[in-house]
């Protein structure tokens, strides 16, 4: 690249979006994963989001006036070695997941809230997945008020890799003052006694893990399981105790690994999935959003990904490039639906939507990257999750200090 | 390709879009006698908050733009000009330096713009600039021609227009005419001028502008629902024949679409121009189609009717093919498709 003074620091993007608010959560900005709304008795809209690491839990922001964001509940984790990074809510019902650094550290599991008091969030239950081979419970995912969906680990499974200690348990919160296990699974050979062997590592290995569990209200009998090195999986749950896989797919080797989200569109028998970028500077480069043709659901067949600009623009700007979290449709009332525009989060890359009417050709039709945020130890922004509510207001996360964005969608 | 993965959301034409442009960035041509006063626009332009970011693409070597000296910067190389907005000059090849100029902003080498001007002047007919858009399959999808102002020189214009075929050209494409120097031309002058332009085109808005002081919002688009009272059959001497056909009843696509594919086969370079919406069958919104001599715009489905009201109006801008004939093509076409 020649020495031109109009490179020397990378140029924030906001194309086809409008930013209408930014909020740094008290200086608490560093978010993970989890991110959902709900609408009190008063009238009022709360963005729920889980923080990615210890001192916070969790912050509820009134949004009602997209344009001005007000931080109503900050709460804290009772231990540093944990985080939640992951929270879903069902009404006012949500459940919040505890992950700790090392086996045996507690508390791990999941807690149940009430949240219809925001300043007040009022515990219900907590699940306990605590052992001396779990580190409790990294994503969880919960629509339906009856059954929360989660990548967790068990006091009772034992992983022949000690990477690969989370697996998918099904727990049964329909009382939700006494959550009870109603089903797992887990790839074959990745736990202690298992007659299968364990699956061949990946060169980068990241473990066979679950990641994010999806269940849709059309399709209640299926779980959409995103397995990290191990793929991922379309698995028949019409028997929660007893579930089977349908089908499997991956895209690694050659490729690294993590895959982290399985999306399905079923109007139109598509798949969208995800690679996670875990490598700074783009060293586990490509990090992608792949399409798959799902008409079987047996067999799909991915046929597109999503287009990103040049790595060699991206990798050196500090902290991650690459593919993460997507908008996924989450099945309540306070968000929105499209399956012809999907938005993704790529790290520094920001906030991407893409129009995938043609979804052999998806294009790319808005972009924001703001500005590296006040204090990142990044160096750049590293946006890590998206929501998207009913009234098409887009909420996007920075990782680690630039908190929450709002913004319209303007395409 | 949509037929596999249908969306209940997304029509023949893909996803309904709010707009016109729905994603694409929106480019303006900006074109005009030397001397016209189009630099004094552009410049005034650029310095308010609805001219910050846009990226100005000079389209004639030699030409007088921003700044004598920017023109003699090597043709490779993109300028900032301040308020957030670049520029660069092309002697050829248009594609080339559009697409330089998204490639660089998606690097974050240059500052985030949102439009484009393109700065055409002298004796350049804009044809080649807006055929450029329908030709280029890639280009046509990821840009918009929002806007074709001309700038006309009161005080000199009607005799331009009177001696330059080109210079009658620009005024014919518009979608907006600027009229520059009424402060120094005489009354009558300028009126002529502004009869000689309505009668060249009977669509475009016509605007003053004294000392390039003009609505900046005015430069940004599109103009559709603007246009000023329709005169039927407009004739001049270079055999210009403007119209605009209506139908309020839905036309099939198929029925359209094999009417334009004769007129232009048969008489392709005297379409100069045709634009508007179209009410076609099995489609909730409007249809926008754009042509160019032989080439068609990707046609867009919007999401909504502007004003509710569901008809087709497509305005003929041609070179000596009368509405008669376009009418009885359609008709023709449409009862042989029964």
């Amino acid at each position: 690249m020649s020495a031109s003074p109009l490179t020397q620091i990378p140029e924030p993007t906001t194309w086809n979006f409008k930013l209408l608010a930014q909020h740094q959560l008290d200086g608490f900005g560093g978010m993970g994963e989890g991110m959902s709304i709900s609408l009190t008795k008063d009238g009022r809209r709360i963005i729920w989001l889980a923080h990615e690491s210890a001192p916070k839990n969790f912050t509820g922001v009134d949004v009602s006036d997209p344009r001005k964001p007000k931080v109503v509940v900050q709460t804290d984790l009772p231990q540093s070695h944990m985080r939640s990074n992951s929270l879903e809510l069902s009404g006012d019902l949500m459940a919040v997941a505890y992950q700790t650094q090392k086996t045996g550290q507690k508390p791990a599991g999941f807690e149940l809230f009430d949240v219809s008091v925001p300043e007040k969030p009022r515990s219900i239950s907590f699940f306990d997945c605590s052992g001396a081979t779990s580190r409790g419970v990294h994503q969880l995912w919960f629509c339906d008020g009856q059954f929360v969906h989660m990548a967790a680990g068990a006091p009772d499974f034992q992983p022949s890799h000690p990477l690969d200690d989370q697996f998918y348990r099904c727990i049964d919160v329909r009382n939700p003052a006494k959550p009870v296990e109603v089903g797992r699974w887990w790839i074959p050979g990745t736990r202690q006694g298992d007659s299968t062997p364990p699956p061949p590592r990946h060169k980068l290995d990241k473990g066979y893990r679950a990641h994010n569990t999806n269940v849709y209200a059309k399709r209640p009998d299926r779980l959409y399981l995103a397995y990290i090195d191990g793929g991922m999986f379309i698995v028949d749950i019409s028997d929660k105790s007893k579930p089977k896989p349908v089908s499997h797919w991956t895209n690694s080797p050659p490729y690294t690994g993590f895959t982290h989200t399985v999306m399905p569109l079923f109007d139109r028998n598509l798949l969208i999935v995800t690679d996670e970028s875990t490598e700074n500077s783009a060293k586990d480069w490509p990090k992608l959003v792949w399409i798959l043709d799902n008409r079987d659901e047996t067999h799909p067949v991915s046929i597109a990904t999503c287009p990103l600009p040049p790595v060699d623009a991206y990798k050196d700007r500090g902290g991650r490039f690459g593919a993460h979290n997507l908008f996924e449709n989450t099945p309540v009332p306070t968000a929105w639906h499209s399956e012809d525009i999907i938005l993704g989060t790529f790290f520094n890359g920001g906030l991407r939507a893409y129009d995938i009417s043609n979804a052999y050709q998806p294009k790319e039709v808005a972009a924001f990257v703001p500005p590296a945020p006040a204090g990142t130890p990044a160096g750049a922004v590293q946006l890590n999750d998206v929501f998207v509510d009913e009234r098409e207001i887009v909420y996007t996360v920075d990782r680690f200090t630039g908190g929450l964005y709002i913004l319209e969608m303007d395409f | 390709m949509n037929e596999l993965f249908p969306s209940p959301a997304a029509g023949r034409f893909g996803r309904r879009q709010k707009r016109e442009r729905g994603a694409r960035m929106p480019v303006t041509v900006l074109t005009g006698f030397l001397g016209a006063g189009k630099t004094t626009l552009l410049k005034r332009f650029l310095a308010t908050p609805d001219g910050a970011g846009t990226a100005v693409v000079v389209n004639e070597f030699g030409a007088v733009g921003i700044d004598d000296t920017l023109l003699r910067a090597s043709a490779d190389q993109t300028v900032l000009l301040g308020n957030g907005c670049v520029c660069c000059n092309t002697r050829s090849d248009l594609q080339i330096a559009l697409r330089r100029l998204v490639a660089e902003r998606e690097r974050g080498a240059i500052p985030d713009f949102r439009r484009i001007v393109i700065e055409t002047s002298g004796l350049a007919d804009p044809s080649p600039i807006l055929q450029t858009f329908a030709t280029d399959r890639a280009l046509g999808e990821e840009f918009h021609l929002e806007l074709v102002a001309t700038v006309v020189d009161a005080a000199a214009g009607k005799a331009t227009l009177d001696w330059s075929a080109e210079a009658r050209k620009q005024a014919i494409l518009a979608d907006m005419l600027v009229v520059t120097k009424s402060d120094i031309a005489d009354e009558t002058a300028t009126a002529a001028l502004v009869a000689q332009l309505r009668a060249l085109n009977a669509h475009a808005a016509i605007e003053t502008a004294v000392n390039g002081a003009l609505d900046p919002r005015r430069l940004i688009g599109p103009h559709s629902g603007e246009r000023s009272a329709f005169v039927a059959e407009l004739s001049h001497s270079d055999g210009i024949l403007s119209f605009v056909l209506s139908e309020s009843a839905p036309i099939s696509w198929n029925t359209f679409a094999r009417a334009m594919d004769t007129l232009v086969a048969l008489r392709g370079a005297d379409l100069l121009r045709v634009k508007g919406f179209l009410n076609v069958e099995g489609c909730s919104g409007p249809v926008v189609v754009q042509f160019v001599q032989h080439l068609a715009h990707p046609a867009v489905e919007l999401a909504a009717w502007p004003d509710g009201e569901r008809a087709s109006r497509m305005v003929f801008i041609t070179r000596n093919i009368p509405e008669r004939q376009v009418r009885d093509l359609f008709a023709a076409v449409r009862a042989l498709a029964r």
